[in-house]
């Protein structure tokens, strides 16, 4: 077991560290000029700006050391500055990143909390009423443009019927987030819909194949009533594939984030991220490329590490 | 400011295309009132209801956008329209101000200084009674401050033209009140104001300091490096800046009451301003958006505490032709179009190393594409109506001291017409092959470089950013093949067709493979208020992205540095117009600014896109 997590580790490691080669090789391949990007186009009235930029951030270096030297930062905990919002990528990142993990962190649990008896109830009740009402709204949603749900629901419920403000809360740090809460709800909505759908569908197909399976049966025969077969054994083993759907549509739901955090001027990680790519902001765009690499890694470590010590036959194949 | 990009505000380079740098143009409300300049619709303006003090006006900034460096000595990266006029500017008064009514006009009223006073080669600069919130005046030392800091950090400010080094032989205070220079010849006395005293901002003795403590920027050059390295660091220090011991030493209007990274930025009246209006409402807010639409949205809601905000282009209804302002889909607000004192062009490369630099040398073929730009159609499709004409080298809208009579402002010099097109060509040696590639085939006709069977093919990389561009180069892609001229588009990210046409490629070293390029701006004049040429049209300048080159041109544009007398500036437009150094396109509109009904005084806005919140007021 320790080789084995000595070598999950290593390997972790490893893959941090070409992704950050990658990330920077290919930041580095972007056509134009870093410095015309950033300094603007004043700087062709003074070259003598473009050359001290260059000085500054080490453009005048072989990339490879431009790497080593970013890398020798990033290793003393210093993820840069940015040079277009003049702040440090870090603090950057601490104020945009719990923003965006609030909205998709209370979506996604609001999701998965009806997303499951949902997909339940379709698969007990298929074919009936509820269930092709269910597969209508999920279908419409799932269909729908992340911006076209958030405009609608601010044109609905925040200019004809004002009941929410038409934008997310505003003011930096989190406690603006429970201080107007109200101004979260439509945001939390959008995104809820949207994820909401996708789980449904999955966990209404993941039940109906449980339903068939011999344990059912089984059980079944063996006089457990329909509630305790449902709720004791379908829905356990119908909650494995959600849970890799979970991990797998994560990056997905922090992408449709952006879209609402454009819609609603709440601006989070994915719309810096966003930004710093217009504005060919390189160290924003490394930050955050390393803070979700070794949030991947990491979360695929653990997942890893969680198989291997629950389930007997992954460590016996991984040994 | 320079070249326009579209959404980000850099004085005197390409501002692009939607930065709306809200110029200050702080006239004074009485002025104001007394209608001191600007036509402007009569919404917003200081007509109309009782007026109540006090109030909060909410201000929304360009989508994207927010001030994050507040030291007026800004280097390229920070001379944004967000920094400059939407904090600096509110704080820290210019010497001189510009933009007077609409016009980008000098404006004796708010400047910190009397008109510049010149004798031959001396030039005398008088301050008038400024005060600085702590007390101290502004003094002729602080002038030289700024002075000195741009003698010895040239490469780190952003409005640099070679002012002072270039043109003053000698600097010399004479007194508290009082400033002398000497420059290193007569020049033209407009032009010495526009463009280079206009770059000057007094600084207060509290900021020639280091870390370490005062210094001595204010009289010894060489002490200057290591002040602006200090002044630089603590710029960047966003979250300190309201309660900053230097940056709450102001001479403006306002002063910092609260200041979010985010955007969120709250003032409050300067009570010791010095000029002439002092503010009426009890705080400014300056509020961010992520995006247009989501600020539209907001204006949309009922009871939206935004008070000035602006209506994004595409939501805009067409503007009727004969109208200065078409449908207002806001209710409570009223709409006020914004635009930027520059001109609309995209560049022809005379350089290109593809083969075509002779046919793009040849003024028949430049005026044959400019036949071929529709502008009209531009502004009344795309643009919506909401659109200036760009006639020639100098800004036409609105119509100033420096536009050329001969020149008419608002109608195209080369109104489109694909029969005057062909005609030039056929007149040239070219046979015209109607959507497909017209060629030469009288080398003699075609003119010095042109090869027997050249075709009429260019590659043409534009900005993709901006939707109406995006229609203009369709169109225009349409319009060149109907007469055989085949343009390659190749839509690009703003930052890359800058990159690429921006400067002159041979000046800049970079790639000349390249015909023809537009990254959407053109370029705004500012702090150059004074569209003389000499950064964009000269022989070898950087800015001259095009690389056209002509000895009369030059000849005429030395003229216009060195002579007082406006007759200059007009024969050198007369000369370069047709000549199609770049090839002109519309200006788009800056920004459809929305105000609030009950507020007052916001209108005319001026062109140098300045913000005068001080001459805000509600009314009952």
């Amino acid at each position: 077991m320790t080789v084995f997590l000595l070598r999950r580790v290593f390997q972790s490691l490893i893959v941090i560290l070409i992704v950050t080669v990658l990330t920077f090789a290919l930041l580095r391949a972007i056509p134009g000029n870093p410095a015309i990007a950033i300094l603007g186009p004043n700087s062709f009235r003074n070259p003598g700006a473009i050359r001290q930029f260059d000085q500054q951030y080490g453009f005048n270096l072989p990339w490879y050391s431009q790497y080593w030297l970013w890398l020798r930062h990033l290793l003393a905990g210093n993820l840069g500055f940015s040079w277009k919002l003049n702040q440090s990528v870090a603090s950057l990142l601490g104020g945009h990143l719990p923003k965006t993990i609030f909205l998709v962190g209370i979506s996604t649990i609001l999701a998965l909390v009806l997303a499951i008896p949902i997909g339940v109830i379709q698969a007990v009740r298929r074919n009936k009423f509820v269930d092709h009402f269910f597969n209508g709204f999920s279908t419409v949603f799932y269909a729908m443009p992340a911006f076209l749900l958030g405009i609608l629901l601010i044109l609905f419920f925040a200019i004809k019927i004002p009941i929410f403000p038409p934008e997310g809360p505003q003011g930096e740090g989190l406690g603006v987030l429970f201080t107007d809460f109200n101004a979260l709800i439509l945001p939390i909505i959008s995104l809820t819909l949207i994820t909401l759908a996708l789980f449904s569908r999955y966990m209404r197909s993941s039940v109906l194949d449980n339903l068939t399976e011999d344990y059912v049966r089984t059980a079944k025969a063996k006089g457990a009533s329909e509630r305790r077969v449902l709720i004791r054994h379908v829905l356990r083993n119908s909650l494995i594939p959600i849970a890799t759907l979970l991990g797998l549509s994560l990056p997905g739901i922090i992408a449709g984030a952006l879209i609402t955090e454009s819609v609603f001027n709440y601006p989070g990680m994915g719309y810096l991220f966003y930004q710093a790519a217009l504005n060919s902001d390189y160290p924003i765009l490394l930050g955050i490329t390393i803070v979700v690499a070794v949030a991947t890694v990491v979360g695929s470590l653990l997942a890893d590490i969680a198989y291997a010590v629950l389930d007997p036959r992954v460590r016996y194949v991984s040994q | 400011m320079g070249p326009a990009p579209s959404q980000q505000a850099q004085p005197r380079s390409r501002l692009r295309s939607k930065f709306a740098l809200v110029v200050v143009g702080a006239a004074a409300l009485a002025l104001v009132a007394a209608g001191c300049g600007g036509s402007g619709s009569s919404s917003g303006s200081s007509s109309g209801g009782t007026k109540v003090k006090g109030g909060t006006a909410v201000y929304a900034l360009p989508p994207s956008t927010t001030p994050n460096y507040i030291f007026p000595y800004s280097s390229s990266a920070d001379f944004s329209v967000s920094n400059i006029s939407y904090l600096q500017q509110l704080l820290y008064r210019p010497l001189y101000w510009f933009g007077k009514g609409e016009t980008p006009n000098y404006n004796s009223s708010l400047s910190v200084a009397n008109a510049p006073q010149f004798s031959g080669n001396n030039v005398t600069i008088t301050l008038k009674h400024y005060v600085w919130s702590n007390g101290q005046p502004v003094t002729a030392s602080n002038v030289m401050f700024w002075i000195n800091m741009e003698t010895a950090e040239p490469s780190n400010y952003g409005g640099y033209t070679g002012f002072p080094a270039s043109v003053v032989k000698n600097v010399k205070v004479v007194s508290p009140t009082e400033l002398t220079m000497t420059m290193d010849k007569a020049y033209s006395q407009s032009w010495f104001l526009y463009n280079e005293l206009s770059q000057i901002t007094p600084m207060p003795e509290a900021w020639d300091r280091t870390a370490s403590g005062p210094s001595h920027c204010t009289t010894t050059v060489s002490d200057c490096k290591a002040v602006y390295t200090y002044l630089d660091g603590q710029s960047k220090t966003l979250n300190s800046y309201a309660s900053s011991p230097l940056w709450s030493v102001v001479n403006g209007p306002w002063k910092l009451s609260a200041f979010n990274a985010d955007g969120h930025i709250t003032f409050v009246p300067n009570k010791s301003y010095s000029g002439p209006t002092k503010a009426s409402l009890s705080q400014f807010k300056e509020v961010p958006f992520t995006t247009d639409s989501a600020e539209y949205s907001v204006l949309q809601a009922p009871n939206s505490s935004v008070t000035v905000g602006y209506l994004p282009e595409q939501d805009a209804p067409a503007k009727p032709v004969d109208q200065t302002v078409g449908t207002n889909p806001l209710h409570g607000y009223t709409l006020s179009p914004l635009y930027s004192w520059g001109i609309n062009y995209y560049v022809t490369n005379f350089q290109s190393t593809t083969g075509n630099a002779p046919i793009i040398k040849q003024t028949y073929f430049r005026q044959a594409m400019a036949y071929l730009m529709n502008q009209k159609s531009v502004i009344q499709g795309p643009l919506r109506g909401y659109g200036q004409f760009t006639t020639g080298p100098v800004p036409n809208f609105p119509k100033t001291q420096f536009l050329s009579p001969s020149i008419p402002a608002g109608t195209d010099p080369f109104p489109f017409s694909e029969s005057k097109a062909k005609s030039l060509l056929t007149s040239h040696g070219w046979k015209v092959v109607p959507n497909g590639t017209s060629t030469c085939t009288n080398p003699s006709l075609c003119g010095p470089g042109v090869k027997q069977g050249q075709g009429l093919s260019f590659t043409f990389p534009f900005s993709n950013g901006v939707a109406w561009t995006t229609s203009e180069m369709t169109q225009l892609q349409s319009n060149a093949a109907a007469v055989g001229i085949k343009l390659n588009l190749k839509p690009e990210p703003f930052n890359q067709v800058i990159a690429l046409a921006g400067g002159n490629c041979v000046v800049t070293k970079s790639s000349c493979n390249w015909d023809l390029a537009n990254w959407g701006g053109g370029w705004v004049f500012a702090p150059d208020y004074q569209p003389t040429g000499e950064e964009l049209f000269m022989c070898g300048v950087p800015a001259n992205s095009g690389g056209y080159c002509s000895k009369q041109n030059d000849s005429l544009i030395n003229s216009t540095l060195t002579t007082s007398n406006m007759n200059a500036m007009y024969t050198w437009q007369n000369y370069v117009q047709p000549q199609l150094p770049v090839q002109y396109q519309p200006n788009g509109v800056y920004e459809l600014t929305e105000i609030k009904d009950n507020l007052k005084g916001v209108t005319p806005q001026p062109v140098t896109l300045a913000i005068n919140p001080e001459n805000w007021f509600f009314t009952k």
